[in-house]
């Protein structure tokens, strides 16, 4: 079908009054929702779910997929006033982000945020309207092999996400690979590491570790920071909007970012976290600002938010034309569909066509929405930082509660994250970061189930790694992004000490 | 008709007679909560929330939906267990908490049988077996063939799932030994199985419906009593001479020492549910089939399945534990 | 700095916050931490990995064909105990100081999450959040006594509307009392 065609019939689809309420009510739940810490988009479209079983399939997908991009833009906020991330995927938000807010640029970072994800879906909407078919096509080329050179590449791009010492950075990486191990190993069904703990079977949610590391680790270093009065001292209003210089810097940035995330929403499984850590990582390599990331560079802000809001988008062309949900919440898209008789595979295309270019426009209508919602609130959200931090803490503190024990309404989730928070503050003595960990952690499960099931398929060939060709590629595109990391990492020690001999 | 049979009958009958007594209704004035298994989205869950609905809407009992997944659905079980038996707390109940874990488990914190209130079967959704059309192979003979000879490659939902058990179940039965591939969840398998990588997969219906109408895929047998009205012309195992049924059930529980009239209640009202128009239409898209059980009846399934299921799980070698 | 010792909760706890605050007076009052102190989080790192070396031959290496249980934490467990050695050396050689640790903020938060643990399945949402807020604001003195108990009620009441109310999570709000 005619991309143009099918794109102006779904924004007729999507102009029609009551599909446009639902994407209101969408995007204005999502983004409320993403604020609170831990709860994200998940409970919120587990809460509408039965409310979608009396509307239209298209309504109430488009009320779903606003809750869900709407979550990741309220995400960022969190992150970025308090680092504490509102949902996971906003995590690599606060390398810059908390900085930014710390120097009194709060409302150039939200600005930034909010502008990098409307540049950010609009790129993921690009793409799904246009290579929506292709894409689903790569994916299905994605077997095992495939998806294991995706996150070998994904792992060496995420150790540069560090700050701090290299060396912790990789360290960090490899612990998060460790600590996912945690569970039962779903190659042989064997328990590892969960101490007869039922809870553990599962393994460690993703939550939980977002919010143990970032959010309570972050709170025990910031009540004596903030013990007296406000939490931001000074808030700089002539440095409320971004500059033209920043406008400018921020314009390739998005473009990088929208890109990187529509290819990793599009591979189910690796999803928006993996997305904005290498997109960052990708920036942090290439940006003429990159000496600045880390300390509060408005690029290191808009880079992970367009990635995480492309990917967003994107996620759901795997879960609408191959049925493969790439996370909880897309699972739930999966069911509110059922409910309606649709199943989704290869021909809802074809036989939803509606529904599908409905959806689509609905991201260009839900995004503009998001935007004007979202640039009037950044005042509210920046006077927020003038609260005092004695009343502010102690609420943070019961609403990571609240969202952590909601996952799975279970408390053991919440010890659990007392163990992760006390871990993340000890973390923060010794120097340690906790983003890195955190994109081993995710990529750790996956990696180790890629490997076992590509060699269990060749029935224990590993030379299938290099002859499928889609792996091939990018097995050598990893390892000369390694080599060459390694080398101008040498290459700038040498130069160093260079330069400490010729000053002696 | 034997006489034991007309008697059989006369009992039956005689019972549903005594089941008419309760009036299907609200049967607490405190909103219940019934925990599912599973996260929300899936099929289980869909219908947990069809419940609630239903509950509040034709029969005013207030009702939420309670996702407690983890550990095969052993948490939401100990949970539950652990309640008052009040009528507040009901789980939505499958093979993997009640029949599979019992065996797959060392030691599990509750009881499935003596620490529960079976109340009310739902239904069950049938797996089959499918294989890749190009590899030549048109029938089970065919698939038994081929295995033999060359080995296969079959995708599972994960370790101690339904359809590996199944897998299991197929490998004594016809005599062959194929390789186990597990996943997590069906969907992932068959993305593999469409990149051409995976051989074979056990999964249910429903979810197949588009790829087998599209021919890209070829279901050979199904593990049901009977052929399904989904697809009346694929033939079941048993037809074919394997006794390999394993179904995946669903039904609704509580905690044990529930009081007997309360649990009539919620049967009935459960039933008067599962015979409404839309919940039939609903039901027979994702596949499910319902049939009417009395909660003795369905307590004693329950029961059953722990037993015959024992020998296929032991096979499987899934010890978490 | 002056601690409300009889603090609202079990019997433990008071002793418990007064060990934390003997260690942070020990650590206002010394020196800045000593620089040797930072090696501490790479011992750390290779004790952990110890237990994942350790616990992954327990469970089975398998073999290169058809990788085991354990093959994965065993490697990831090496990599990890090489790097913390270099961790180590680095941050001997390292001559900065280290941050002052804050123990009362860690031994507190940790101690509302705790309550929040215990009490929202017994007590309910309302009263366990209440608990959660008056303990999480112990140590920050210049928050008064009634300051503490009124924000515990707002957000007790807030966590009821917003979550209860309006978002409908399957919470008790309050229970057995």
């Amino acid at each position: 079908m005619d991309i143009i065609a099918g794109f102006s019939h779904g924004l007729l689809v999507a102009l029609q009054p009551e599909n446009l309420l639902y994407c209101f009510i969408g995007v204005t739940l999502g983004t409320f929702i993403g604020v609170l810490p831990g709860i994200g988009s998940m409970a919120a479209i587990a809460m509408i779910l039965p409310l979608t079983f009396y509307l239209e399939p298209t309504s109430a997908l488009v009320m779903i997929a606003g809750v869900y991009y709407g979550a990741e833009y309220g995400g960022s906020i969190a992150s970025i006033l308090m680092n504490i991330p509102g949902t996971p995927s906003s995590s690599i938000t606060c390398i810059d982000g908390y900085p930014m807010a710390r120097q009194g640029r709060a409302g150039v970072a939200l600005f930034a945020s909010a502008i990098a994800s409307f540049g950010g879906g609009m790129i993921g909407m690009v793409v799904m309207a246009v290579l929506a078919p292709v894409l689903a096509q790569l994916a299905l080329n994605f077997g095992p092999t495939e998806y294991f050179a995706v996150i070998l590449l994904g792992l060496v791009a995420a150790s540069a996400v560090s700050n701090g010492s290299p060396v912790k950075g990789v360290a960090m990486v490899v612990a998060g690979l460790m600590l996912g191990t945690i569970g039962v190993d779903i190659t042989t069904g064997a328990e590892r590491f969960t101490m007869g703990i039922p809870e553990l079977r599962d393994g460690v949610s993703l939550v939980i570790v977002a919010m143990g590391l970032f959010g309570v680790g972050e709170l025990i270093v910031s009540i004596k920071a903030n013990a007296s009065g406000a939490h931001q001292n000074q808030i700089d209003y002539r440095q409320f909007y971004p500059t033209r210089a920043e406008w400018k810097a921020m314009f390739a940035p998005i473009l990088r970012g929208g890109g990187i995330g529509s290819f990793f929403g599009a591979l189910p499984g690796t999803g928006q976290t993996v997305a904005s850590a290498v997109a960052y990582a990708v920036e942090k390599k290439i940006s003429p600002a990159r000496a600045r990331f880390g300390q509060g560079a408005v690029e290191g802000v808009a880079v992970p938010e367009a990635a995480n809001n492309s990917a967003t988008q994107t996620a759901f062309i795997p879960t609408l034309t191959l049925g493969v949900p790439g996370s909880a919440s897309m699972a739930l898209v999966i069911g509110a569909l059922m409910i309606h008789g649709i199943v989704p595979g290869p021909r809802l295309l074809v036989d939803h066509s509606d529904l599908f270019w409905g959806l689509v426009a609905s991201f260009l209508i839900g995004n503009i929405l998001l935007l004007i919602l979202n640039i009037p609130l950044i005042g509210l959200w920046v006077r927020l930082l003038q609260i005092p931090y004695k009343y502010m803490y102690p609420t943070i503190i019961v609403l990571i509660c609240v969202g952590v024990y909601s996952i799975n309404n279970n408390v053991f989730d919440v010890w659990l994250t007392l163990a992760f928070g006390w871990a993340g503050y000890l973390m923060r003595l010794f120097r340690f970061e906790p983003a890195p960990l955190l994109i081993g952690f995710v990529l750790g499960p996956m990696m180790e189930e890629q490997l076992r099931r590509a060699m269990l398929l060749s029935r224990g060939d590993p030379s299938v790694f290099l002859t499928r060709p889609i792996s091939g590629v990018l097995i050598v595109l990893t390892v000369v992004l390694l080599v060459w990391s390694i080398l101008s990492a040498l290459r700038a020690k040498r130069r160093m000490r260079g330069a400490m001999r010729s000053a002696e | 008709m034997s006489f034991r049979a007309a008697t059989a009958l006369t009992l039956a009958a005689a019972l549903m007679g005594s089941t008419a007594l309760a009036e299907p209704g609200a049967w607490t004035d405190e909103p219940v909560r019934i925990v599912v298994t599973f996260p929300p989205g899936g099929t289980s869950d869909l219908i947990a929330r069809i419940l609630a609905q239903y509950f509040e809407s034709e029969f005013g009992q207030r009702a939420v939906v309670d996702n407690r997944p983890g550990a095969g659905g052993t948490v939401a079980a100990d949970y539950v267990a652990q309640q008052a038996p009040d009528g507040t707390t009901l789980i939505l109940g499958n093979n993997a908490p009640f029949t599979i874990a019992p065996t797959q488990f060392d030691s599990l914190p509750y009881d499935p049988m003596a620490g529960f209130t079976h109340i009310a079967y739902l239904g069950a959704s049938t797996p089959a077996l499918y294989v890749q059309p190009t590899m030549g192979i048109a029938t089970l003979d065919d698939f038994i063939a081929y295995a033999n000879e060359h080995g296969i490659t079959y995708g599972s939902s994960g370790v101690g799932s339904i359809t590996h058990i199944l897998g299991q179940a197929v490998d004594s039965a016809l005599g062959i030994e194929q390789i186990h591939v597990p996943y997590q969840g069906s969907a992932p398998a068959i993305q593999d199985f469409r990149a051409g990588v995976l051989e074979s997969y056990y999964d249910m219906l429903a979810q197949n419906r588009d790829l087998i109408n599209d021919g890209e895929t070829l279901p050979l047998a199904l593990a049901a009593p009977a052929r399904s009205p989904l697809f009346p012309q694929i033939p079941t195992f048993r037809e074919l001479g394997y006794d390999v049924v394993i179904e995946n059930w669903t039904g609704l529980s509580g905690p044990a020492g529930m009081d007997p009239e309360m649990v009539q209640t919620i049967h009935d009202t459960v039933e008067a549910i599962m015979e409404m128009q839309p919940v039939v239409d609903q039901l027979a898209q994702w596949g499910i089939t319902h049939t009417v059980m009395t909660s003795d009846e369905f307590t004693g399934f329950v029961g059953g399945t722990i037993e015959t299921w024992r020998p296929l799980i032991l096979s499987a070698n899934v010890n978490g534990g | 700095m002056v601690f409300p010792i009889s603090a609202p909760k079990g019997p433990a706890m008071p002793s418990v916050i007064s060990f934390f605050q003997r260690l942070q007076k020990a650590e206002d009052t010394a020196s800045p931490p000593h620089a040797w102190l930072g090696a501490l989080g790479g011992v750390a790192l290779l004790a952990l990995s110890v237990v994942f070396i350790w616990g992954g031959i327990a469970l089975g290496v398998g073999s290169p064909r058809r990788l085991g249980t354990g093959a994965f934490p065993v490697l990831t467990g090496l990599a990890l105990a090489l790097l913390s050695v270099a961790i180590i050396f680095m941050d001997l050689r390292d001559t900065s100081d280290a941050e002052r640790p804050d123990w009362l903020a860690f031994a507190a938060i940790g101690a509302a999450l705790m309550v929040f643990a215990a009490s929202v399945e017994r007590i309910g949402l309302v009263p366990g959040v209440f608990l959660t807020v008056i303990i999480a604001s112990l140590p920050d003195p210049s928050l008064p006594w009634r300051g503490k108990l009124l924000l515990g009620g707002i957000v007790a009441l807030g966590c009821w509307g917003l979550f209860i109310g309006a978002l409908g999570l399957p919470f008790d709000a309050f229970k057995g009392i």
